[in-house]
């Protein structure tokens, strides 16, 4: 099933169509009196049904975005800049309450800990019809069907509803948290690593499970991942982040098979794969900047092996790859020979 | 020669939480952690610990570590047996085996500097003190820390996952032992900071001939550095051999499913859907017969009956199953 | 292979780790409370501290007035900025001699509590088995105790002074600390960073002294704070219910003979009220103290 893709590039294209899009969003942090500037001059859009990875390591700022989007920020954080609509609805525009509601109702948000966020005293069924009686408005009987049906979907026997939290395993768990996310039928579901603190078999089923949701029900979600061998497994869309700022976006197989930015170049050298152990991995050396005083120029311009004394002055655009491939550098014109150099591992040891 | 280490029949058990009904009965709950277990280390080797959480992987660390004491079977480091060793022998122990933790952000005093932490073996280890900071700067620089000043006097929230496991990895090696033990050392770490780490483990190995011992869930660690490796399930052993066969030519349904499972970063890479379901069993009430039969697609009348025996299915390498013993008898 | 970590986010970190400590301090100023706590606190211990020179007379004096009848009774005026006592005494240089029992058995007090809660929780937490069941029933009986008739039989038993009063203070609240050390005790052992101690060689009491305690200290710290506003008012109440030591002049002591004096129906406010506010005051700023520092207690993971 070929898959729509829309992707904002200059200009901007059409709203209509796209179910999240995201224009110039920044969200900074006050941590003891100091901003912190978490994430800026965030653009893209998704179709429905797509599955978008949004990858980066520790501190990208990726789990801030999706906190974003979702509105559920901490109360030190704002979103200082940017627009963000849903279903061609701009969320600013609405009042408070409406945009509270809407949100609730077409997104949907796995956390990180989602498997430890289980009430442990209440059994999983009692926890369903919290959220389909008082948020859902079902009666009852209906949020029990709806709740056996959910537990189906994601691989649950629905007997198990009368368990108690602690009788499930690590991934049942968080299977039983997808499935409470997915209660009041969301456009989007948001997830949060969602497989990170799981063991390697329990992970392939929970990703099965909504790589399943996604083929069968058509769900549209949004995984934020350090890993980009997840990535790869899950998702059609990738939009790869550093430093607060995606640098790369597009087609999980053009970005996966050609990467033009050099971030995404040492990501795939520096993932692990079985079948390739024989291989060294390549680390890319150093750590990414202070958040709190970002330099000037192309954040990733200190580790980058391919920098130039440009890099540093100014912010690079973002520039068309392909057609529905872009990414953030000012040397995207000579990607094919940055891609062939990036692939041997000298050029990664400054 | 005698290998470094030699375990057999290494078991540990644990009485588990009962249920007030069960504890009105008088019934016992035993956790079977580690059932029955042999394992031979000789010097300079990297040996791989494959398995879930159950499996009574961490266990056996412990165990080898002498953190905690045998329920059954014998171990014997450099000859001596582990539960018969006095005092002094223990303290000797503790500066020739050494562990590297899971939690890089947890497995340091959030209250000790980096050089208080690192110093801290040395102290108890009785070495002298004008030796403490060449020692300290020789790990760092082992683990590539280089900029030493700038991080001896930092306290651990300040440094990342990737140097606090450094940092961890330092503490380790600056007694110079000769036993390593590594327990998920970079599960709580990003994919593209265990490069790093994988790469440093690899060059320690070269550079140290350290006897090394990796638990892990991930097949990959292993395979990047580990020359043998073992599969466990549940207190049990399911195969061993070298790695590069065991990833290569998997005898065991489990060991198959651990190989198809791990997601890789290739978009072509196969989504079939894995040899074994459900998931893993009870540690206290293990199946009869073979352990892993209720989620095994291949499971026969005979798996139920009889445990599958560890058995040389190829020359060094041995897998606990009748699919293969079958075909041997 | 060059180094592999360059740390922008941890120049200099020697340097950054006394800001850092100087930082926490001046956090803990930043919280109203705390501010508020450590001044009253400060404030009267420089009134300890000088009480010889605010002081214009001696408290036990006896003191007469011009034409040579006793200065009794007499309302706050500039020679006596609280007045006198019906015996003659400057209610003011009482009040601010007053400050010295009154803080000593407050401070010694709640350093006697912090130092047997913690170490009390630190072994029972960490060890565990015979030493933690003893330990902790025994925990269980002083806590049965009503407090103020014990500390009255013991100070009538071993005899009026403060160091009794505090020795009693000390015997009856150590019990409250070491249970919630003991909890927090308990939660550290299981950490990996203690195991680590254990692999590297450090022995069971290191581990409990050095690695453990300091990690303690902030509940250690709380509790203290705490026993030093009981401890005030133990005395005072001690004092007050005449089983104080007479020949110390307190803020207790002060009350008792208020009351005997029937102070309050003469209406001789400025005899008692003064006395009483500083008790309030002294243990409220405990409380606030305490308050400030469940910052410490519960740091938010910040990122420098």
């Amino acid at each position: 099933m070929a898959e729509l893709l829309t992707v904002l590039s200059n200009p901007p294209l059409k709203v209509r169509g796209s179910l999240l899009k995201v224009e110039d969003l920044a969200v900074a942090y006050r941590v003891d009196g100091i901003n912190v500037h978490a994430v800026e001059g965030i653009d893209f859009a998704m179709q429905a049904g797509a599955t978008l990875g949004l990858v980066g390591e520790s501190g990208c700022g990726k789990t801030t975005l999706a906190r974003a989007l979702m509105g559920v920020l901490p109360t030190n954080a704002r979103i200082t800049r940017g627009k963000v609509w849903l279903d061609g609805v701009d969320l600013a525009a609405l009042p408070e309450a409406e945009r509270r509601a809407k949100l609730w109702r077409d997104l949907s948000f796995v956390p990180q800990t989602a498997m430890n966020a289980l009430d442990p005293v209440y059994r999983l069924r009692d926890q369903m019809r919290e959220v389909l009686c008082k948020r859902g408005g079902l009666w009852r009987s209906a949020a029990d069907a709806r709740a056996a049906e959910l537990f189906s979907a994601v691989g649950l026997d629905p007997s198990r509803l009368m368990d108690y939290p602690h009788q499930f395993s690590g991934g049942m768990r968080q299977r039983a948290a997808i499935a409470m996310a997915l209660a009041l039928k969301p456009r989007l579901i948001i997830a949060d690593e969602p497989v990170t603190a799981l063991d390697v078999i329990v992970q392939r089923q929970v990703l099965d499970t909504i790589r399943g949701l996604s083929t069968d029900l058509g769900l549209s979600a949004i995984i934020v991942t350090h890993d980009i061998s997840v990535v790869a497994y899950l998702c059609s869309i990738v939009a790869v982040m550093y430093a607060g700022r995606i640098v790369e976006f597009g087609p999980i197989d053009k970005v996966m098979r050609e990467p033009a930015h050099p971030y995404t170049m040492g990501l795939m050298n520096a993932s692990p794969d079985l079948e390739r152990a024989g291989e060294d991995l390549v680390p890319i050396e150093g750590s990414p900047p202070s958040m709190v005083e970002p330099p000037p120029g192309c954040r990733f311009a200190e580790r980058c092996p391919f920098a130039l004394p440009a890099c540093g002055e100014a912010q690079p655009p973002t520039m068309d790859v392909a057609t529905d491939h872009r990414a953030a550098c000012i040397r995207i014109d000579e990607v094919s020979d940055l891609r062939a150099q990036a692939r041997e591992a000298s050029t990664w040891r400054h | 020669m005698a290998a470094l280490i030699e375990a057999f029949g290494l078991a540990k058990h644990y009485l588990a939480a009962r249920n007030l009904r069960q504890a009105l009965r008088g019934e016992r709950r035993v956790v079977r952690a580690v059932d029955g277990i042999d394992l031979l280390l000789e010097k300079g080797e990297s040996v791989g610990l494959v398995g879930e959480s159950g499996s009574g992987k961490t266990t056996v660390g412990r165990l080898l570590l002498k953190l905690t004491p045998l329920s059954a079977g014998q171990l014997s480091f450099e000859g001596d047996f582990l539960d018969r060793m006095d005092r002094a022998r223990t303290q000797r122990f503790r500066q020739q085996a050494q562990l590297v933790f899971q939690n890089p952000f947890d497995a340091l005093n959030p209250r000790f500097s980096i050089r208080r932490s690192l110093a801290e073996p040395l102290r108890n280890t009785g070495v002298d003190r004008a030796e403490h900071e060449p020692r300290i700067a020789e790990a760092l620089r082992l683990v590539k820390l280089d900029d030493a000043k700038r991080h001896l006097e930092a306290l651990p929230h300040q440094l990342s996952g990737g140097q606090l496991q450094r940092v961890v990895l330092a503490r380790a090696l600056v007694v110079k032992p000769v036993f390593l033990v590594a327990d998920e050392p970079v599960s709580m770490l990003d994919v593209s900071v265990r490069a790093g780490i994988l790469n440093l483990f690899r060059d320690l190995k070269e550079r140290l001939s350290l006897t090394a011992f990796y638990i892990s869930h991930d097949l990959t660690l292993v395979r990047y550095v580990c020359e043998r490796t073992l599969v466990m399930y549940l207190g049990k052993v399911v195969e061993d051999g070298s790695t590069a066969e065991v990833i290569r030519r998997p005898a065991h349904p489990y060991t198959q499913a651990l190989i198809k499972a791990v997601p890789r970063p290739d978009v072509d890479q196969p989504r079939e859907s894995l040899p074994i379901t459900g998931a893993i069993g009870d540690a206290a009430n293990p199946l009869s017969g073979c352990r892993l039969r209720d989620r095994c697609p291949y499971a026969f009348a005979h798996c139920a009956e009889v445990e599958p025996p560890l058995v040389e299915i190829a020359p060094g390498h041995r897998a606990a199953c009748h699919l293969h013993t079958k075909a041997i008898t | 292979m060059a180094s592999s970590v360059a740390t922008p986010l941890a120049p200099a970190a020697g340097a950054k780790r006394r800001r850092r400590k100087a930082g926490v301090l001046l956090a803990q100023l930043r919280d109203p409370y705390a501010l508020i706590g450590a001044s009253i606190y400060l404030s009267f211990l420089l009134v300890a501290i000088f009480a010889d020179r605010l002081a214009s007379y001696d408290p036990t004096e006896i003191l007469f007035t011009e034409d040579g009848g006793l200065a009794s009774a007499l309302p706050p005026s500039p020679a006596h900025w609280l007045g006198t006592t019906n015996l003659g005494r400057d209610v003011f240089s009482q009040l601010v001699l007053g400050a010295r029992p009154s803080l000593f058995v407050g401070v010694t007090a709640a350093l006697a509590v912090a130092a047997i809660g913690t170490v009390v929780g630190l072994i029972t937490g960490y060890l565990g088995g015979i030493v933690d069941r003893v330990l902790m029933r025994l925990a269980d009986m002083v806590l049965g105790l009503p407090f103020l008739p014990f500390v009255i039989i013991t100070v009538a038993l071993l005899g009026p002074s403060l160091r009794n009063i505090v020795l009693a203070v000390a015997l009856l609240l150590w019990p409250n600390a070491a249970r919630v050390i003991r909890s927090q005790v308990l939660t550290l052992s299981q950490r990996p960073f203690v195991e680590a101690a254990r692999v590297t060689g450090a022995s069971e009491w290191r581990i409990i002294f050095v690695h453990v305690a300091p990690n303690v200290l902030p509940l250690s710290f709380l509790y203290g704070s705490i026993a030093v506003g009981w401890a005030i008012l133990t005395q005072a109440s001690v004092s007050f219910l005449g089983f104080g030591d007479t020949g110390v002049i307190s803020w207790g002591t002060m009350l008792q003979d208020a009351y005997a004096s029937q102070a309050l129906d003469r209406g001789q406010y400025a005899w008692f009220v003064p006395p009483g506010i500083c008790i309030v005051l002294v243990v409220l700023a405990g409380f606030f103290v305490s308050r400030g520092y469940e910052e410490l207690l519960f740091p938010k993971l910040r990122d420098e």
